[in-house]
């Protein structure tokens, strides 16, 4: 059983070995429970009882403290993440533009700065390059994961 | 008599006085935007208005609609919280005109300390030491840049900025280096404006390295103004307090004793009445400066009232129908420590973050206190503060509360939403939390690059293993699905129900 996930440092793959009770992987053996939680028997010998819950596209597990987050990614999708775009963070309002098309920024230059949830927000660039698009300008009302800006490389 | 009360206010403070009001028996009237329809507060009062318009301006801080709503439902006092109208003179001043009693302290006590300036004045004449500042009182933003970046080269670097209308860490900036001074005070100005309509700054010396305490007070119409011991609020970040507790961990007899007799000499200073909290900061010195009082309830009242023994919103109610606090000798026993979860992502400069809680399970136990104004199935949404629950535990001594926290929040389980709760179990590791040495200056000095989790490879992987063995096992498609199609981590009655008969 093969599941690809999406992590900060590129897709994982995960290959499940069925057992006689459950699922194994890397040591670790799994037991449903019945109910939303998974009864994990850790390969260091603890017992420990994850909650699961699948939110859109995302596996979201807490274990023994822990938060985890997988987005599962389809077989044979491609990723729909736009390429060097900016996206909202939340919903809010743009109070300033810092940056004009065609500006050279680099990788922590504040291009923007939004509110939302009452806080000022800065948004800076991840990366060098030159500030392609600007797509919105002060006062503007942005929805969640709207494109702000566009960088290229 | 106080017979019925209309809560000004939402979300978890109006949970905990909603139940206050019942527990009193007292009759409850909320109020609430649209967009807070069928929220967890809504729902514990007997009865509702829902408030008309969309936005905080027309809803939550429309002070003839809640003063109509309080009319028309007959209700004879109004607590308002913390937040929004609670420190509105006016509000407070037109409440007690309709013939409402306001569960707070006069109008004129709001006024003297509410706005900073003066507060600080106030402070100064009743010899309470304050600490070193300037104001400058020019609504002109020509003017006042002037004048603010004059005082700023009079009271040195490192300053900071707040608006004297402030409050919550918004419109406040901390200014190290003088070529930052005018953007930095221009972006003070802007957000004070925006949150509270009043663009005036003032300047204060940045004292780092210093303790954030505070002392409650409860001052009655008998005569009596009392303090409830203090809690320390030093762990902060961008000036919004994230870790309390009482007592301070490095807080003496004769010290406490010296804060409140300060502070209560601050609450005489203005006739105060009702419950308030007189915030210092304690300097590496050992001196303490007043920084400023809140007039109302606050957000880390529970440890005090867990150390104590003190319902503070039972005293507030009691105070404000007429009748003396019911608080016997200050007694303060064991430890308390409150931690604040916000829907943030802590290791993405704690941006806020929304979306359902699809899973929310709060520790249990001994000693454990959760206040919250939310519950599973709800959706975090960008319309208000991303605050969602207080965890408050008690325990015997300080070590041991410190354990209990750590064992809650390895306990509390929220999906669906980022939260804090792993950068705050952290918290309860880092060497200054463990030894009671907290300033305010803590989390910056701990995570100077900011905060990320420590890996745990071992569980990451055993995550993995659940996602996967979900996903194989089709675990979404048995959990009940919400209207919007995503599935939630309850159980549906007819999966239970597959499996048995096949």
């Amino acid at each position: 059983m093969q599941h690809q996930f999406s992590s900060p440092d590129g897709p994982v793959e995960v290959s499940l070995t069925r057992t006689d009770s459950g699922y194994a992987l890397a040591g670790h053996l799994l037991e449903p429970t019945g109910d939303a939680r998974l009864k994990i028997r850790l390969s260091d010998g603890r017992i420990a009882y994850a909650h699961v819950a699948k939110v859109g596209d995302v596996w979201w597990v807490h274990l023994h403290g822990q938060t985890y987050r997988w987005e599962r990614i389809e077989p044979g999708s491609t990723s729909s993440q736009h390429e060097g775009g900016l996206v909202a963070p939340m919903p809010g309002k743009v109070l300033e533009v810092l940056v004009k098309t065609g500006e050279e920024v680099q990788s922590g230059t504040p291009l923007m700065v939004l509110e939302a949830m009452k806080m000022e927000h800065r948004i800076v660039a991840a990366k060098d390059g030159v500030v392609t698009a600007v797509h919105f300008e002060a006062g503007d009302q942005v929805t969640q994961g709207a494109v702000l800006l566009e960088l290229d490389e | 008599m106080i017979t019925k009360v209309l809560v000004a206010n939402r979300g978890e403070i109006a949970c905990r006085i909603l139940r206050a009001c019942r527990e009193a028996g007292i009759l409850t009237v909320a109020v609430c935007a649209p967009n807070d329809q069928g929220t967890l507060f809504t729902e514990m009062a007997d009865e509702l208005i829902v408030l008309n318009g969309d936005t905080i301006a027309t809803t939550y801080l429309d002070q003839e609609q809640i003063i109509q709503a309080a009319l028309s439902t007959g209700s004879d006092a109004i607590h308002p919280g913390f937040g929004f109208l609670s420190e509105r003179a006016p509000f407070a001043r037109s409440v007690k005109q309709s013939g409402i009693i306001w569960i707070g302290p006069s109008p004129e006590a709001i006024e003297q300390m509410g706005d900073k300036m003066t507060a600080r004045q106030t402070m100064r004449n009743a010899g309470v030491p304050v600490i070193p500042g300037e104001e400058v009182e020019s609504e002109d933003q020509h003017d006042a840049m002037a004048a603010l970046l004059s005082a700023s080269e009079r009271v040195g670097y490192p300053l900071l900025l707040k608006a004297s209308s402030g409050g919550g860490g918004k419109g406040m900036r901390a200014v190290y280096d003088p070529a930052d001074f005018l953007q930095s005070a221009e972006g003070a100005r802007r957000e004070a404006l925006a949150a509270f309509g009043d663009g005036r700054i003032y300047i204060e010396r940045l004292l780092n390295g210093s303790k954030h305490i505070e002392i409650q007070v409860l001052a009655d119409r008998h005569g009596r103004t009392i303090h409830l011991g203090e809690r320390e609020c030093s762990v902060q970040r961008r000036h919004q307090k994230v870790f309390e507790e009482a007592p301070g961990p490095t807080m003496t007899p004769e010290l406490r004793e010296a804060m409140g007799q300060a502070a209560i000499q601050a609450a005489q200073a203005v006739s105060y009445e009702g419950a308030g909290t007189v915030e210092f900061l304690l300097a590496p010195t050992g001196e303490f400066f007043f920084l400023e009082m809140n007039t109302r309830i606050q957000v880390e009242h529970p440890v005090t009232e867990l150390v104590t023994g003190t319902d503070i919103v039972r005293e507030q109610l009691r105070i404000a129908s007429g009748q003396p606090m019911s608080c016997g000798e200050l007694n303060i026993r064991g430890h308390a420590i409150e931690v604040r979860l916000y829907a943030e992502d802590a290791s993405n400069n704690f941006l806020p973050s929304i979306g359902p809680l699809a899973v929310f399970r709060p520790p249990e136990g001994p000693g454990i206190r959760l206040d919250t104004g939310v519950r599973e199935g709800d959706d975090v949404t960008p319309n208000y503060d991303p605050m969602l629950a207080k965890l408050i535990v008690w325990a015997p001594s300080r070590e041991e509360a410190l354990q209990r926290m750590r064992r809650a929040l390895d306990d509390f389980v929220i999906l669906g939403t980022t939260t804090n709760v792993r950068f705050l179990r952290e918290l309860c590791d880092a060497q200054p939390i463990v030894d009671g040495t907290t300033t305010t200056t803590t989390i910056d000095d701990h995570w100077p690059n900011g905060w990320n989790p420590i890996a745990a490879p071992l569980l990451e992987d055993a995550s993995l293993l659940a996602a996967a063995a979900g996903e194989t096992m089709g675990l979404h498609r048995t959990l009940a699905a919400r209207p919007d199609g995503e599935s939630l981590g309850l159980p549906s009655p007819f999966s239970t129900l597959s499996r048995r008969y096949p």
